[in-house]
């Protein structure tokens, strides 16, 4: 009676690592010097800011929610934090000129602005119920509509202070790590233990398996919702205040279609959009997948316009071979 | 072609389900041009004998003759074409398309897929027109009231020439004078060749509009009369509960205790002016037919609907939200199992502890060994069969299903169990076992209200009964004493609560 088959969601995970296993063994077969050690870091790695937006994205799919606000909101926040520390002084240049207000403030302000996004997604999608693929499209637009006013269309990256560079540039001592890689790292982990072992994560499936059993059997279904979508804005916040820093630089066209790639990677991973299924886990291999077939793209010299196409297809035929498996399991 | 006297034939038909006959061998005739009215109870056999004519599901055996010939429809389009239309009470109607648009939906004239203009159009809105004037062609469907909606597709089933028109119970959710304005138009339908099936719960109707009645009972047909033979209601009470044999039902032993739950004047959209008190250990029925508002009572307790009125919980005002009922003490099982009370895509022990999270976790973290203890106790303890803990719901029977369900409500450590049609579709053993664990509940001192259409059900089971008819309290009972089946059904079928020394009428009585 007790032990019983693994779940599904492990079997999906453990499908596509299987998956990538194939990918990564056929890579290293056909492209020059892709098994080396450093290559593997960069394809765990260099996709970071993509699975910190998956984390929000995986967690509101479960409940059956869209965000595809993410990418607006990286924007956002990168542009904000730029103008606020910027130096308030007049110069010539209008892009040159910023509220000064100390670092600090600045990004603890355009984290709150970001969070102002998953506000106003909670407020229409939990409350009044509006299907979350519209209200997220639009503050997907708002957000972005945000960074081209401020940085005219352009980018802000004049008369930054100093320490405006550090987080984005900081790498732990001893380890060729970004401290962004070390962040992502830790919110994995965290989302990880959020979604096996707390209640509140329990929640996050019943909602998507049954919003209304979810709310007769004593789930306060609105107050969850809004908890999540501040969160995914928060998450996207966080990346935006860091690729910024990275950069040293706001960008109005920063993080164009993250929103896409945190979707495909959620789905490569098993995640169900009708809900009540997936997990954070096969997030991350989802995104591993991606990294490792764009990259070893590259390494062929196929040109970067074959890009999309590649992660279309790759997609295409994961998700595929994933719903296979499935029906098969439960056939 | 030669008409028979009669339209429909049914000969032994029969319909089986994995566990239960709900159609067993039903014969009789349907004459042409009349008005024929169908009445049973809950669980008759009625609607399996609509979903066979109308082709929504196939018959087990027997045979049909529409108009002499042999019938036997594939769809509900197949019965269409063959002249049986039907109206369901959830319409078939879109309510963004024009009235002239939802006349012609499906039959369009097309040139090269182009919407075309022709006379089918303008027959069809003169039938409508001659059923009622005030609806106009070009207004939207979802301008129109229920009632008009129904003309709507009484028009299309007349245009289109249907012989037979099936009403299920047309006049659930429309007003009063509204009803007259369809029992009229029901009435004209004679003059236009077309013989109408109707079906409801209220005995009144079936005198004021019948021709001929047959009655069913436990998927037998019982009889068929012209309702001119019938002298009235009663008697066509007793063809439907024939004798109806009660288990035997203990009374209580010692006196009433605390009250637990007081509702006074509770009215809402359903409901109108509801009061009664529940006591600690004492087990209610709520009884009534389809539509009499058992389910919005549970859901306005529940905070899930709102309401006027007061509801105390030990008295103290409940909180209209469902997460603050259910830590105050009280628990729901929801009337509709799969859509409202089970996660049906979860394992078992994904479902079973989810009203009392608290109890299998410290700090918001939870304890998984704890979890599975706990799933486990309940598989064993309400005899969930289940090769495993790990199971998805939604590969459980209905009755294991149901149990997972009570499981959840049990863990919530309720004071006062709410149960929604708790026994619905699922097979008499699952049944007398969950009345097992509802008499040992009551004894542990646990409150239960049972919200059923299932007279048996109600009095096998419950101390106090409240018959509830159209959204009113029409009498209270105690169990044991004065349990008559035919004055009960009686009651709740709208008939007058005649003898107040028999039943203790609340509310308004009559009307």
């Amino acid at each position: 009676m007790i032990g019983g088959r693994m779940s599904n969601e492990s079997f999906i995970t453990l499908f596509m690592i299987g998956v990538l296993v194939v990918l990564f063994g056929v890579s290293c077969v056909i492209v020059p010097r892709f098994y080396l050690p450093r290559n593997m870091i960069n394809l765990l790695t260099n996709n970071w800011y993509i699975i910190m937006l998956g984390i929000g994205v995986t967690f509101l799919l479960i409940t059956g929610n869209f965000d595809m606000s993410v990418g607006g909101v990286i924007a956002m926040t990168g542009v904000l934090s730029v103008w606020f520390c910027q130096d308030a002084t007049a110069s010539q240049n209008a892009l040159a000129v910023g509220l000064g207000l100390p670092y600090g403030v600045a990004i603890a302000l355009a984290l709150l602005c970001a969070m102002g996004i998953g506000a106003i997604n909670a407020f229409f999608i939990a409350r009044l119920k509006v299907p979350s693929i519209i209200i997220t499209l639009g503050t997907m637009m708002i957000a972005r509509g945000v960074a081209q006013i401020v940085a005219q269309g352009a980018q802000r990256n004049t008369s930054l202070p100093d320490v405006f560079g550090v987080l984005g540039g900081l790498t732990i001592p001893g380890m060729s790590v970004k401290l962004s890689v070390l962040v992502m790292a830790v919110l994995i982990v965290a989302a990880f233990v959020f979604e096996k072992k707390t209640v509140a994560g329990r929640r996050t499936y019943l909602i998507g398996a049954n919003s209304v059993a979810a709310r007769l059997s004593g789930v306060n279904v609105r107050r969850h919702l809004t908890s999540l979508f501040i969160i995914s804005s928060l998450l996207a916040g966080i990346t935006g205040i860091l690729l910024s820093s990275e950069f040293k630089a706001g960008g109005a066209s920063r993080a164009m279609g993250y929103e896409f790639d945190a979707l495909v990677i959620s789905l490569l991973g098993g995640v169900s959009i009708a809900g009540g299924f997936g997990s954070v886990l096969g997030m991350f291999v989802g995104a591993v997948i991606l990294s490792v077939v764009t990259s070893a793209a590259t390494g062929l010299l196929l040109s970067p316009d074959w890009q999309f196409t590649i992660k279309g297809v790759v997609t295409f035929i994961a998700i595929l071979a994933q719903r296979f498996a499935l029906d098969k399991r439960k056939g | 072609m030669e008409l028979t006297d009669n339209v429909l034939e049914i000969r032994d038909l029969v319909k089986d389900f994995p566990s239960v006959r709900a159609v067993n061998r039903v014969s009789f005739d349907i004459k042409r041009n009349t008005v024929h009215c169908l009445v049973g109870e809950n669980g008759a056999g009625k609607s399996t004998l609509i979903k066979i004519l109308t082709g929504a599901t196939t018959r087990s055996g027997g045979s049909i003759l529409l108009n002499g010939e042999a019938y036997t429809p594939h769809s509900t389009r197949d019965a269409k074409q063959h002249g049986i239309s039907t109206l369901f009470q959830e319409l078939n109607v879109v309510d963004q398309l024009t009235v002239e648009e939802n006349l012609t939906l499906g039959m369009e004239d097309t040139t090269l897929g182009f919407l075309r203009k022709t006379d089918k159009i303008n027959t069809m809105v003169n039938v409508m027109k001659s059923l009622e004037p005030s609806i106009t062609p070009r207004q939207l469907v979802s301008t129109l009231s229920v009632a008009k909606k129904q003309i709507v597709e009484i028009a299309k089933a007349v245009a289109t020439e249907s012989d037979i028109i099936i009403m299920d119970e047309p006049t659930a959710a429309i007003s009063e004078s509204e009803i007259k304005r369809l029992f009229a138009i029901i009435k004209s339908l004679r003059e236009k060749n077309v013989t109408v099936i109707y079906i409801s719960h209220r005995l009144d109707e079936i005198f004021e509009l019948g021709d001929y009645v047959t009655v069913m009972r436990d998927g037998k047909h019982i009889d068929t009369k012209p309702v001119s033979e019938i002298k009235d209601r009663s008697e066509l009470v007793k063809m439907m509960i024939g004798k109806t044999v009660f288990e035997q039902y203990t009374p209580k032993e010692g006196e009433c205790k605390d009250a637990i739950l007081q509702v006074c004047n509770l009215s809402n959209h359903k409901l109108r002016d509801i009061s009664f008190e529940v006591h600690e250990g004492e087990i209610i029925g709520f009884y009534g037919l389809v539509g009499a508002g058992k389910t919005e009572l549970a859901r306005a307790i529940y905070g899930v609907d709102p309401y006027e009125g007061e509801i105390l919980f030990r008295g103290k005002k409940l909180p209209p939200f469902p997460d603050k009922v259910i830590a105050a003490g009280i628990a729901l099982v929801p009337e509709e199992r799969r859509s409202q009370g089970l996660f049906t895509i979860l394992t078992i022990r994904g479902n079973v502890p989810v009203m009392n999270m608290r109890k299998i976790s410290r700090n918001g973290f939870i304890n998984a060994g704890q979890e599975r203890k706990v799933t486990l106790d309940y598989i064993d303890k309400l005899r969930i069969s289940t090769s495993s803990m790990e199971k998805e719901a939604s590969k459980l029977s209905g009755g294991n299903q149901q149990k997972v369900v009570l499981a959840k409500c049990l863990f919530a450590d309720a004071d006062l169990l709410m149960l929604d049609e708790p026994t619905r579709g699922i097979d008499v053993g699952a049944k007398s076992e969950i009345y097992g664990i509802i008499r040992q509940l009551s004894k542990e001192g646990k409150s239960i209200m049972i919200f059923s259409s299932e007279l048996p059900e109600v009095v096998n089971i419950c101390d106090t009964i409240y018959l509830l008819y159209d959204g009113r309290m029409k009498a209270t009972l105690r169990n044991g004493c004065d349990i008559d089946s035919e004055k009960i059904l009686h009651i709740v079928t709208g008939g007058n609560v005649t003898s107040a020394a028999d039943y203790r009428g609340s509310g308004d009585g009559g009307e």
